[in-house]
C-alpha cells in the first residue's frame, strides 16, 4: 500500500487555482523529489499534506488512513513532518529547539533531552547544541530544521528547499544527508531548485506547473520530457 | 562541595525569612513582606501565561474569583477556607475556559483587551449581585479566631502562609517552565505554525496554561482575601493592584524567565508600598508617574528586565563557585 495518497487535491486562494487537481501516490521508502518553475504550488502542496491549509477538494491518505480536516499538529502526530523554506527557529538554543518536537512524542524531558542529542548527532550539529541558532550559518540552520522534523519520527519528510541559499560546499555537505536520512526508514518528498542535486538523489520526480502535475518519472526521464522544458523555458515554437 | 554552595546560601536566606516575624513586632513590617510574597505568588502565576506569550491584563478577574468564592462559602454557609479552596478553584476554572475562547482566537493586543473586558464584566457582576455580594458597600468576614478560619490574632501566620504560597507557586511555575508544557508553550509563542507542524498542539498547550495561571491565582485571592478581611469589588477587580501589577512585576523583573517574577514583584512591592504612603499624600496619583518613569526605563534600557542584567553576574558567580552543570 502506498504510504501517501494524494487523489483530485486542489486548492484556490480566490480566483487563483494555486493546486489544481492533484493525483499522485509515494510508496514507503521513496525518494521523490518535487520540482517546478516559481510559483507552480510547490509549497502550497507542502502546506496542504502537512495541513497549514486546508483543501478545496479532494482526499489525502497516509498509509490508508484520511487526513483531511486533521490539525497540523495531528498530522505530524500521524507521521508528516516538514522543514520551511524559510528557516523559522524557535526563541531558545538548539538542543531545545529539537527538543520541542521531542517532547511530543514522549512526556519525559530527559529522555527528549537524549533522542533531541541523538538527531542533533546524526545531523552533525551536537557541538553547537547549547547555542543560539542566530548565531549558526543558514546550512546550519536549515539542518537544525530538518533535525526538528526528524526529531517527531516521521513517516514521511517534507523537505523544502533545504539546499537553496547555500554555496557549493555547503550543499556537497548537506546532500548526503538526505540519502542518510532515507536509510533510517522515512520516505522524503523534497522540493529543490537544484536540479544536480535532484538528479543525484531523487529516484521520482514530480513536475508541477501553474498548480498541475504535468509529469511524473524517474530524473533522467523528466529531463528530457517536452512538457517540463516547455514549462521551465517556454515554448519554442507555437505548434508545438 | 563547592556545588552545594548554592543550596546552603538558598538555606540560609530561607532560614533568614522564616526568623523575620520573630524580629520585627512592627506590624506594617510584617505587612509589606506578606503584601511581597502574595505578589511573588501573584506574579509567578501569571507568568505561566507569559510562557506562551501571552499578556493577560485580566488577573484581578481570577483573583477576585478566589476571593469572593472562599469568603462568600464561609461567611453565608460557613464552610471553612480550607474546604472552599476546591469551590475556589473549580469556580477559577470554569472562569478560566471561557477566556480560552477569546485565548484560541485571538492573538497579542486583541486577546488582552479580552482579558480587561472579562474582568470588567465579572466586575460589574459584583457590585450588581448585592444580595450575594453586598454590592460596592462589600463584605466583611467576621472576626472568629482560629486555625480553621484563617483568623489570626497576629501577623505572624499569615506571614508563613504567604511565604508558602509564594515558594509552592514560584515552584509550580518553575515546574511548567522545565516540562513538556513549558517547552512547548515557549515555541508556540516563538513561530506557533513552525510548533503545530512539530506537533505541538496549540489550543491545548496555551489553555492548560491559562487553567493553571488561573486557579494559582485564585488560590492567592482567597487566602488574600482572609487576610484583608474586607472584600469589596473595587479593590478586589483592582486593574491597577492586581491586573497590571503583576503584569508589571514581571515585565520589570524578566518576563517569561523563572526567577524574574521573584525579582520584579521584590523589587516593585515594598517601592509600591513606600511610594503611595509619601507621595499618595502629596498629590494622588504623583507614585502612578514614578512608576510609569520606571516601566519606560526598564523597556527602553534592558528590554530583559532586571534578572538581564544580574544573569551574567549569575554566570561569573557559579563558574567562581564552580558549578558547571546546567541548571535544569
Amino acid at each position: 500500500m502506498a504510504l501517501l495518497t494524494v487523489k483530485n487535491l486542489t486548492k484556490k486562494f480566490g480566483g487563483l487555482v494555486a493546486v489544481h487537481d492533484m493525483t499522485f501516490d509515494i510508496e514507503p521508502g521513496e525518494i521523490v523529489g518535487l520540482i517546478g518553475p516559481n510559483g507552480a504550488g510547490k509549497t502550497t502542496l507542502f502546506n496542504l499534506i502537512s495541513g497549514i491549509v486546508h483543501a478545496d477538494q479532494g482526499s489525502l491518505m497516509l498509509a490508508g488512513k484520511s487526513l483531511i480536516g486533521m490539525r497540523p499538529c495531528h498530522r505530524s502526530r500521524a507521521g508528516i513532518g516538514r522543514t520551511f523554506q524559510v528557516v523559522r527557529p524557535f526563541d531558545m538554543n538548539v538542543l531545545e529547539n529539537v527538543m520541542v518536537p521531542a517532547l511530543t512524542r514522549t512526556r519525559d524531558t530527559s529522555k527528549a533531552r537524549k533522542a533531541a542529542m541523538e538527531v542533533l548527532e546524526m545531523m552533525g550539529l551536537a557541538e553547537f547544541a547549547t547555542r543560539s541558532p542566530g548565531n549558526l550559518t543558514l546550512a546550519q540552520r536549515k539542518r537544525i530544521e530538518v533535525a526538528r522534523a526528524l526529531a517527531t519520527q516521521p513517516k514521511l519528510l517534507l523537505l523544502d528547499e533545504v539546499l537553496a541559499g547555500l554555496n557549493p560546499t555547503e550543499v556537497a555537505e548537506n546532500l548526503p544527508l538526505i540519502r542518510q536520512l532515507r536509510d533510517t526508514g522515512v520516505t522524503i518528498l523534497f522540493i529543490e531548485h537544484l536540479m544536480d542535486a535532484m538528479m543525484a538523489v531523487a529516484e521520482r520526480v514530480l513536475v508541477m506547473d501553474q498548480g498541475a502535475l504535468i509529469c511524473c518519472g524517474t530524473p533522467r526521464e523528466v529531463t528530457s520530457d517536452e512538457c517540463v522544458i516547455k514549462a521551465y523555458l517556454g515554448e519554442e515554437d507555437p505548434q508545438c | 562541595m563547592k556545588k552545594y554552595t548554592l543550596w546552603i546560601a538558598g538555606g540560609l536566606g530561607a532560614l533568614l525569612l522564616l526568623l523575620v516575624p520573630l524580629y520585627f513586632k512592627s506590624t506594617f513590617v510584617l505587612h509589606i513582606y506578606t503584601l511581597t510574597f502574595f505578589y511573588i505568588g501573584l506574579t509567578a502565576a501569571w507568568n505561566i501565561m507569559a510562557y506562551g506569550g501571552n499578556l493577560s491584563l485580566g488577573h484581578a478577574s481570577f483573583f477576585a474569583i478566589g476571593a469572593y468564592v472562599g469568603a462568600l462559602l464561609y461567611v453565608k454557609l460557613g464552610i471553612s477556607p480550607w474546604i472552599g479552596l476546591t469551590g475556589a478553584v473549580a469556580a477559577s476554572f470554569v472562569g478560566g475556559m471561557i477566556l480560552s475562547m477569546p485565548l484560541i482566537r485571538l492573538r497579542g493586543p486583541f486577546f488582552t483587551l479580552a482579558t480587561i473586558a472579562f474582568t470588567e464584566v465579572l466586575r460589574l457582576i459584583a457590585i450588581d449581585w448585592r444580595d450575594l455580594t453586598h454590592g460596592s458597600a462589600g463584605l466583611n468576614i467576621p472576626f472568629d479566631l482560629g486555625w480553621l478560619n484563617l483568623t489570626f490574632k497576629s501577623g505572624a501566620p499569615f506571614y508563613y502562609i504567604a511565604l508558602a504560597l509564594a515558594v509552592g507557586s514560584v515552584w509550580l511555575s518553575r515546574w511548567v517552565r522545565y516540562s513538556a508544557l513549558g517547552y512547548h508553550l515557549r515555541a508556540a509563542a516563538s513561530d506557533d505554525q513552525a510548533a503545530e507542524a512539530l506537533g505541538v498542539d496549540f489550543n491545548l498547550v496555551q489553555i492548560t496554561a491559562l487553567l493553571i495561571s488561573a486557579t494559582l491565582t485564585a488560590v492567592l485571592g482567597l487566602f488574600y482575601a482572609f487576610y484583608s478581611y474586607v472584600l469589596e469589588p473595587a479593590t478586589l477587580f483592582s486593574f491597577e493592584l492586581f491586573s497590571l501589577q503583576p503584569a508589571l512585576n514581571a515585565i520589570i523583573g524578566g518576563m517569561g524567565t523563572v526567577w524574574g517574577p521573584v525579582i520584579g514583584a521584590v523589587f516593585m512591592t515594598p517601592l509600591g508600598e513606600f511610594l503611595r504612603f509619601y507621595l499618595g499624600t502629596i498629590q494622588q496619583g504623583l507614585n502612578y508617574v514614578v512608576y510609569g518613569i520606571i516601566l519606560i526605563m526598564t523597556v527602553r534600557f534592558f528590554p530583559g528586565g532586571i534578572l538581564s542584567l544580574l544573569t551574567p553576574l549569575g554566570v561569573r558567580f557559579k563558574r567562581w563557585i564552580g558549578d558547571t552543570g546546567d541548571n535544569q
